[in-house]
């Protein structure tokens, strides 16, 4: 009797440690799909790791501004080619409401993503779809401010500021200010800046104009007005009073920017700042850390970075909002084989290998969590301590006071009408307030052409967690 | 009487094998041409879209409606038309000249021919890349070469006007090659004794060139601009590349545009019926093309 115990127990134990390690043992092919280039790189680091748990890792990059097209296509068609999806969170809620990724929080004990460290606003508002996780943080893209230092410190531009608007010159708080700084800052080549005669033309401020994302740098002002997309009923709020005046303020700051400012896209934008061609710009996180790089840059140690614009209220605080276009975030399809093994190769995406994704300039990922934030450390090889501790408290403030794109289903279409109207406007081919309404048609449109009553309850329930953060007020 | 029937037997029979010999290319037209044309003119009168796994539903001409209110395709079907219009009126002028200088053989004139002929092979793709280049307002060679002539520097893509003549002059350097090795074909098939007979009758070479060439090469000029309308309504690839349709939508043509809605947008419904349109576009613009050169060609016969 004893014996047969003893055979038992050891059965069970051998069952045991046969169950705890095949998936270690496992042999598997993990395909992750997203945008390619340098937001691919992390997942190439992770190979090795991978390998070790017996997941071979294989990538499919498609191109920055087709993500959502080509996986939509995967998605309708079921075909169950990708274990690992990165995408932007726009399509958040389109994807988890009719079911293609699955929602993540019963994988947490695979392998922890430490969801707690997140920063809030971000976790809540780009990973987060009617109470559940159906994806972790890959990248905190933000807009941020961006100026060039010793300008603002230069006496001789000090001095002439003064005299030029009564007021000190200082890193623009409002759009208001913004608009003055531009506006002092546009020079013509052989004027003079900080005592230096310029060799080519100088601007005083640059934004993304190209088609795409440009809907967000009209975004960022619209938020800062008050704005939201639509209001409890889907009435589109994008041709409000708000939106009408976010749209007339960035045209009047075009006068101020570069001629071909409508033409750049991401590396154009970057590159005229880190080319010493503009005094302020408003762009992603990553570019503090490029314009560091003296491999990349002409002003490494003198990239300045503040939060973006906002406006005065009555009582004399600024109200701010930054826009977050892209914003990378990781999924599970639902049609997957292997969810744990895509779910470990995606927590160890979002959470272990992450410090080293967002201090690296080979990668184009942006720091999303709170110890990612309180690493200065880490940061250090991109400038000094106080430099560092700089831009992290900056993009956390941005992301706490994020303006997130509209993720509900059709986001995709919306936001293409949104930006061709924005776009429209400031290349001169359309007034804003006529450029908004037949943007606003064309959301009433969209939404009638849905469900509208599941996009309402979608939506609210957004607006829900908008309120959570103090985004919202009924 | 007998002889008759087995006549008309081997006819029948000649008959049944040519259709048979026929039914694998029907098939195959049925299935990759008729098939998907059906299946397009069903969906342009559906609400279908793939945003939401909603079922489709019917909805007459709805789409039509929307899509003749809306001013994005009118502006794409303008932009269409200026390439159109603008484009291959120049292309023609421009490779008729070339083609009459390289139809006069000098040495090394077949490589130049076999030169000419590299825009027309190059990817879309690729072109729009180069000219993306190109056309940089900073370190572009463009505005590097007009710099020569006291021009300041142009921001060709950021501009509505200049955007636009980015893509002419690009789609001039890429097809005005084809239009001209068409034409030199049509140059080369000319007979010399009809030069002779003009000459003999003490034609100038102007008037050779109207009444002789220029009325021999027409059948090619027709051929050239009827591939060339199909294929500027088609155009799509060095636009998406170049501007993206943009700034704002100044650039954005009819195959853009169905682009962005069928597959950015996952409007099957609407996209089809901008297809469809779009071939009833074609299809008319083609005829109209066709009756006035032939009902030309007739009266001066």
């Amino acid at each position: 009797m004893q014996g047969k115990k003893t055979f038992v127990f050891i059965c069970l134990a051998v069952l045991m440690i046969v169950a705890q390690t095949s998936f270690a043992q496992a042999k598997v092919t993990i395909t992750v799909y997203g945008d390619e280039g340098q937001n691919l790189t992390p997942v190439e680091w992770l190979k090795p790791l991978a390998a070790e748990k017996g997941i071979t890792l294989e990538t499919v990059g498609v191109p920055f501004t087709s993500v959502y097209e080509k996986l939509k296509t995967e998605f309708v068609g079921g075909t169950g080619a990708y274990d690992v999806v990165i995408f932007y969170p726009d399509y958040l809620g389109e994807f988890a409401e009719f079911g293609y990724l699955q929602p993540l929080d019963g994988l947490f004990s695979v392998h922890d993503p430490n969801m707690a460290d997140v920063v809030p606003a971000y976790r809540d508002l780009y990973t987060m779809y009617n109470g559940k996780t159906y994806a972790l943080p890959y990248d905190g893209d933000i807009l941020n401010l961006y100026y060039v230092k010793d300008i603002f410190t230069n006496a001789a531009e000090k001095a002439a500021f003064k005299a030029k608007f009564g007021q000190e010159l200082a890193v623009p708080r409002t759009w208001d200010d913004l608009s003055k700084v531009a506006q002092f800052f546009t020079r013509k080549k052989g004027d003079k800046l900080a005592g230096k005669v310029l060799d080519q033309d100088y601007y005083g401020f640059a934004f993304l104009g190209a088609r795409g994302f440009a809907y967000a740098w009209w975004a960022n002002i619209f938020g800062s007005l008050g704005g939201a997309w639509f209001d409890r009923n889907m009435k589109p709020q994008i041709n409000s009073a708000a939106g009408v005046n976010a749209l007339k303020i960035q045209k009047s700051l075009m006068a101020f920017c570069p001629p071909d400012v409508m033409s750049m896209g991401y590396q154009e934008l970057m590159n005229a700042y880190l080319q010493g061609r503009v005094a302020t710009m408003i762009q992603w996180s990553d570019v503090w850390k490029k314009a560091n790089d003296p491999k990349l840059s002409k002003i490494v140690h003198n990239a300045g970075i503040s939060q973006v614009p906002g406006v005065k209220q009555a009582d004399g605080s600024i109200y701010f909002r930054a826009a977050a276009p892209v914003g990378r975030i990781i999924g599970i399809p639902t049609t997957t084989k292997h969810p744990k093994e895509a779910f470990w190769v995606a927590s160890m995406l979002s959470n272990d290998e992450s410090i080293k994704a967002v201090t690296s300039n080979d990668t184009g990922e942006d720091p999303y969590r709170i110890s990612h934030m309180n690493n200065i450390k880490a940061f250090e090889k991109f400038g000094t301590a106080a430099e560092a501790k700089n831009y992290l408290d900056t993009v956390k403030d941005n992301l706490n006071h994020v303006f997130p794109d509209v993720n509900i289903p059709g986001s995709a279409e919306y936001l293409d009408a949104l930006d061709v109207a924005v776009t429209s406007a400031l290349s001169g081919s359309g007034d804003p307030a006529a450029a908004l309404n037949t943007a606003a048609a064309s959301w009433d449109k969209i939404t009638q052409s849905l469900d509208v009553n599941r996009q309402k309850k979608i939506y609210n329930s957004m607006l829900e967690m908008w309120k959570k953060h103090g985004f919202w007020k009924d | 009487m007998a002889g008759s029937a087995g006549l008309i037997t081997l006819e029948t029979s000649q008959k049944r094998f040519a259709r048979l010999m026929a039914l694998p290319g029907m098939i195959v037209l049925i299935l990759l041409v008729v098939g998907p044309l059906v299946y397009m003119f069903a969906n342009s009168f559906m609400l279908k879209t793939l945003a939401t796994p909603l079922p489709p539903r019917f909805a007459w001409f709805k789409n039509y409606g929307d899509l003749f209110t809306d001013g994005r395709f009118w502006n794409a079907f303008l932009n269409s038309m200026i390439i159109m219009v603008v484009g291959i009126p120049v292309q023609s002028v421009l490779a008729l000249i070339i083609a009459l200088l390289l139809n006069k053989k000098f040495p090394g004139s077949k490589i130049v021919v076999a030169l000419f002929l590299i825009p027309v092979m190059i990817t879309p793709v690729v072109a729009g890349f180069e000219w993306k280049i190109i056309l940089d307002n900073r370190f572009g060679p463009l505005n590097f070469v007009l710099s020569f002539f006291g021009v300041a520097p142009l921001a060709w893509l950021a501009k509505p006007a200049l955007a636009m003549a980015s893509i002419l002059i690009m789609d001039t350097w890429q097809w005005t090659p084809f239009v001209t090795i068409v034409l030199l074909a049509g140059l080369a098939a000319i007979p010399k004794q009809v030069y002779e007979a003009s000459s003999v009758d003490g034609s100038t070479a102007r008037e050779t060139l109207w009444r002789v060439t220029m009325p021999l090469l027409r059948p090619m000029f027709t051929l050239v601009v009827l591939l060339r309308i199909i294929f500027i309504f088609k155009i799509f690839d060095p636009v998406q590349i170049l501007t993206g349709g943009g700034p704002g939508i100044s650039t954005e043509t009819l195959g853009l545009l169905t682009y962005i809605i069928g597959f950015k947008n996952f409007n099957v419904g609407m996209s089809a019926t901008i297809a469809v349109v779009q071939l009833i576009i074609i299809t008319v613009i083609a005829k109209l093309f066709i009756t006035l050169v032939m009902n030309r060609r007739e009266g001066k016969q």
